[in-house]
């Protein structure tokens, strides 16, 4: 072994990786990034785990994986959803091996141990082979529970050790767009259970997520949609359109179509400009609980397209969710926003997702053929930067962010990318970034 | 598509049907369609298509399209769509096409009515794009004959990955 190969990994030194309008190529392609961004952004802070209609009843659970850690989350008794190590506290074997089911206990097949759902350790075969130790031994070996678990309106985010901030702190302004999208639900719910589509793209998972709040790539990636499908909802192409982007702060940012379809003041243009009459009940359960107007703005104003930091976006009528596999692979998995009673709207809900999402949908088999081209492209370390600055002279500051007229300013991976750096960095543990609050650096 | 989703999956063959002996001209039917969509015969393989047209791709066996999310849930519509965007030439997931050949193996015949067989079969296919993938499953394809001409009702595809992960789909599975 040479002296080189025994030397510890190389600090990552983050700040020389991000400057405002630029960013360095190899934080898509380095594992010591990769493995740096699993401790700080995925161990450290909130992530986004699950929505709660998906363990609508006690003893529902789901398995997920967060930052490539197995974790089982559970509905207990009590009706409260807990997020708990998949892992049994005897040996390490995986203890639950389904995606989903309804069970007030595991048990470990491997040497029997049992666990309540809400991770209590309730039974070990043959105890008396601990003898006197047994209480000593077995105590305090309850599966591993997340350092907290909190939810903002159905969404349900983990945090795997002892968070930093809040969950509100963490979301920041990012709040207003699950309200955006729950006005369009009558009960203020969504059931998140017609499945999830895993899809496996090799590329690194921040080009996923960078590239959902891209408006600038639509008009070039998706020309064969627009020019040989159907046009765009509204125009591309950024002087015709009142489309903003904006960076909410704290690594949140959305491309906000609300301006342009205000200005339309058209109903349901985000939604294949589907007419009213053909939605009697759902509108009906609309005006019922939020009276005509809002009704009317809802459905005007239409659902967001908004990522929130770091795995998921809200990907107008569908959510998204990306699961980092290593610095060149990741798996988006993503389904529609169902909303609880309209079956009039959730079954054109399944169709349209079908059709723009997902490993054969128009839309999204090209972002995900573009994003492996990306990682290949960066396989050349030369040149060293990935360059940001479109928009920067436009940038304005306002009480929602930094907002961009120009739907094609990068202003959202800006937001983006500086708030990776405070993360990383470990600045944001300590409390609320408050120099992260979106501000124009000059 | 209760019954095709069952015909496709491991559900015993029940009711009043052959257990054997596929009309040759129905199989060679199946290995046509499945040429073309080897070979990027985007507008070919379309023609196969009648009017009533399902090209289905569920996320699991017995799964309900009316409440499950599917890969692919075209009808006859989104079959004109999809082919005019793989024949648009910016269809970049697909440009170039992938070089893909695919084996058809265990022909059945499980569901017969006046006009329609539905002939359910293994499938091997190997896509080279980046890499080399893989992708195996099930076949049912429901064919009608009218006269001396046949058409393609319903094509579904039970992967043995459907669970996923699933890579980018968009060529013709
Ligand atoms: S590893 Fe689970 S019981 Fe031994
Ligand atoms: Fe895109």
């Amino acid at each position: 072994m040479t002296e080189l190969d025994t030397r510890p990994p190389r600090a990552v030194d983050v700040p020389a990786l991000v400057k405002p309008d630029r960013v360095h190529g190899s934080v898509y392609t380095s594992q010591e990034i990769y493995d740096l961004e699993m401790t700080r952004i995925f161990r450290e802070g909130w992530v986004f785990v699950a929505h709660e209609s998906e363990v609508p009843e006690p003893g529902d659970y789901i398995t997920r994986r967060i930052g490539g850690e197995p974790w089982i989350v559970a509905r207990g008794r009590d009706g409260v959803v807990r997020v708990l190590a998949n892992r049994c506290t005897h040996r390490g074997n995986r203890l639950c091996n389904a995606d989903a089911g309804n069970s007030s206990s595991f048990r470990c097949p491997y040497h029997g141990w049992t666990f309540s759902n809400d991770g209590t350790l309730t039974g070990v075969p043959m105890r008396n082979g601990y003898g006197e130790q047994f209480d000593a031994v077995l105590n305090g070996l309850g599966l591993k529970p997340a350092a907290a678990v909190d939810s903002y309106r159905g969404f349900v985010f983990a945090c795997l050790s002892t968070p930093p901030k809040t969950l509100l702190e963490h979301l920041g302004r990012a709040t207003t767009a699950m309200d955006r999208l729950l006005a369009l639900s009558p009960t203020g719910e969504l059931d998140l259970r017609a499945g999830w589509m895993k899809h496996d793209m090799p590329c690194n998972w921040k080009m996923v997520m960078e590239n959902n709040v891209d408006g600038y790539h639509a008009l070039f990636t998706h020309a064969s949609v627009y020019d040989a499908v159907k046009p765009a909802k509204v125009s591309h192409i950024p002087s015709k359109v009142e489309v903003w982007v904006r960076d909410l702060g704290d690594g949140h940012s959305e491309i906000d179509y609300s301006p342009e379809y205000t200005r339309l003041d058209e109903e349901f243009v985000w939604f294949g400009r589907i007419r009213r009459e053909k939605l009697p009940r759902y509108v009906a359960a609309m005006e019922e609980a939020y009276g005509p107007e809002d009704t009317h703005r809802a459905f005007v104003v239409g659902p967001p397209h908004t990522l929130i930091f770091p795995n998921l976006f809200l990907a107008e009528m569908n959510i998204m969710m990306v699961e980092p596999m290593g610095p060149g692979r990741s798996i988006a998995y993503t389904t529609p926003a169902l909303i609880p009673g309209a079956d009039e709207l959730n079954e054109k809900m399944l169709r349209r997702a079908e059709g723009a999402m997902g490993p054969a949908g128009f839309l999204i088999a090209d972002d995900g053929e573009i994003g492996a081209r990306n990682q290949l492209g960066l396989a050349g370390p030369a040149p060293e930067w990935v360059v940001l600055s479109r928009g920067t002279e436009s940038d304005l500051n306002d009480a929602t962010g930094i907002v961009n007229h120009d739907k094609s300013a990068e202003t959202p991976q800006r937001g983006w990318w500086r708030h990776w750096a405070s993360v990383l960095a470990g600045q944001a543990s300590a409390g609320s970034d408050s120099d992260d609050k979106g501000a124009v650096h000059a | 598509m209760p019954d095709l989703a069952s015909a496709a999956t491991n559900a015993p063959v029940t009711g009043d049907v052959p257990a054997s002996g596929v009309d040759p001209a129905l199989a060679g039917f199946i290995y046509l369609e499945a040429r073309l969509a080897d070979e990027a015969r985007y507008s070919e393989w379309e023609a196969l298509w009648d009017d009533d047209a399902l090209y289905w791709v569920p996320m699991g066996p017995g799964h309900d399209p009316r409440v499950n999310l599917s890969y692919i849930y075209d009808n006859r519509r989104r079959i004109r769509s999809r082919i005019a965007q793989l024949n648009s030439g910016n269809r970049h997931s697909q440009t170039p096409p992938s070089v893909i050949r695919r084996v058809i193996s265990n022909l059945e015949v499980v569901a017969r009515d006046v006009d329609t067989t539905t002939i359910a079969s293994n499938f091997a296919l190997f896509e080279y794009r980046f890499d080399l993938i893989v992708w195996a499953g099930r076949y049912a394809h429901r064919i009608r004959t009218r006269g001396g001409d046949l058409k393609l009702v319903s094509k579904t595809v039970h992967l043995v990955n459907a669970g996923g992960p699933v890579s980018t789909m968009s060529f013709l599975i």
